[in-house]
């Protein structure tokens, strides 16, 4: 039973930050698990690489074994992880699953055979895209062990899944800048996906033409976007469409 | 008592969601006159959609819905970011340490209906902001972000719960509006059980093996 210093976790954090490799990742996993004295890591995110790639990107420190079986068994229907996780806000203990129905308690069983260990606790990553992630660590502490060290694992865990999901999107290929909207430009694009033109705008919000024109530009400028509708449709797409005040 | 209910699990949960929607009309709407949506008697909007959790509080012996809070994650869409970001001058708050709390509401009839009606808002109100602390520590969770107007400043006020203030406080339609953050300590939670008057952990029984790790 190990658990990292503040400093070995510091530095971990930098070095998740700086991966610019898809690569690397396994092994980072490695040392990650190593460091925290884990059984295994594993990494599951969707909308998390390019968009139109509908595929999950999967990175574990599983053995060959289990992922064989896994896929055989067409265990991504069945795993408890995966059927709750990605809605949920709480990190999931496996030891609260309800183990009532036979196909759970089966699988659960057969991760322990394999060499998972005997808890395991999943850490749900939200971006701001719909993109989410489930982020998943075992251990072979027993019961009493487990109720020591989760806490310090959850306050670790919760930062470090963060940490890992950016890494994917950026080794992904997704840019996460962020886009800051004035207050005014998202009125003019809010108004632009209502179907007014610019004349309109220019009436409902008391602004010159030419100042609803210079906003919208702007706006078109931060989306990297090649029409008014197409800049409203981005926007309204990353959440940043909400004219609440 | 103090229920947690994952939004995908609302289902689950005998209508109580449902009767936090009504509650949430009468309080947002009806009695603070806020702009918030109401359809067929519900306050909904869409970070409802988002997946949230929710803390209930729930009355031990008669089952009664007393109040209610909802929890967002600051790295998901979230009312900071997409409704007041003119609060924070142009800063973000986005970390997988910082929960968002909205829609903080506490039954209109516990003050009506009781005879010991100022108690038990109050004790509603330390139970729910100890339900907060308890649930994000659990979670790993070190901060909580919320945007509140000045009844609210007066409740952290009162339950000498202190915030730092982000930004800077603006008038927004007729009320000044703060975007204030939390840390999650246990030294927190002390102060709030002491001002409610609470001992132990304040979560249902069936939740109570998380706020033992």
């Amino acid at each position: 039973m190990k658990s990292a210093a503040t400093d070995d976790f510091y530095e971990l954090t930098e070095t998740i930050d700086k991966v610019r490799e898809t690569e690397s990742i396994p092994n980072l996993l490695q040392s990650i698990s190593h460091l925290y004295g884990l059984k295994t890591i594993a990494y599951l995110g969707v909308g998390a690489t390019r968009l139109g790639d509908t595929e999950p990107y999967i990175a574990v420190t599983y053995s060959p074994d289990w992922v064989a079986h896994y896929k055989n068994e067409n265990y991504l229907f069945i795993d408890p992880v995966i059927r709750e996780g990605f809605n949920r806000l709480m990190p999931l203990d496996w030891g609260d699953f309800d183990v009532s129905e036979g196909r759970t308690r089966q699988f659960l069983g057969e991760a322990v055979e394999f060499g998972l260990g005997r808890q395991g606790l999943t850490f749900p990553v939200r971006g701001m895209r719909g993109d989410r992630a489930l982020v998943t660590i075992t251990s072979e502490a027993n019961d009493r062990e487990w109720q020591g060290v989760r806490r310090h694992y959850t306050r670790d865990f919760q930062a470090l899944s963060g940490h890992l999901h950016e890494m994917v999107l950026r080794t992904g290929g997704i840019e996460t800048p962020q886009i800051n909207l004035s207050k005014r430009q998202v009125e003019c694009l809010w108004w632009t996906s209502q179907g007014k033109r610019v004349p309109e705008i220019a009436i409902i919000l008391g602004l010159s033409h030419h100042t609803v024109k210079d906003y919208l530009e702007e706006a078109r400028d931060k989306l990297n976007a090649t029409s008014n509708s197409h800049a409203a449709f981005k926007a309204a797409q990353q959440g940043l469409l909400f004219p609440g005040l | 008592m103090i229920k947690i209910v994952e939004g995908c699990d609302r289902a689950l949960h005998g209508g109580l969601i449902d009767q936090m929607h009504f509650m949430r009309a009468r309080v947002f709407s009806d009695r603070l006159g806020w702009d918030v949506e109401v359809k067929d008697g519900r306050e909904v909007d869409r970070f409802d959609t988002e997946d949230p959790l929710y803390l209930l509080s729930i009355d031990e012996h008669t089952g009664q819905l007393q109040g209610s809070v909802r929890l967002l994650p600051t790295t998901g869409p979230n009312m900071l970011r997409d409704v007041f970001p003119v609060l924070l001058d142009g800063d973000t708050v986005q970390s997988s340490l910082i929960w968002e709390s909205s829609r903080f509401a506490i039954n209109p009839d516990l003050s009506q209906t009781r005879d010991d009606a100022n108690n038990v808002v109050s004790r509603t109100t330390m139970e729910l902001l100890c339900g907060i602390v308890e649930v994000c520590q659990y979670a790993g969770i070190a901060y909580v972000v919320s945007v509140y107007d000045a009844r609210m400043a007066r409740i952290f006020k009162a339950a000498n719960c202190p915030a730092t203030i982000l930004g800077t406080p603006t008038r927004i339609g007729k009320v000044i509006t703060y975007a204030g953050m939390f840390e999650i300590t246990d030294e927190m939670h002390e102060r709030l059980a002491h001002a409610g008057n609470l001992s132990g952990s304040v979560l249902e029984k069936s939740a109570r093996s998380l706020s033992a790790a």
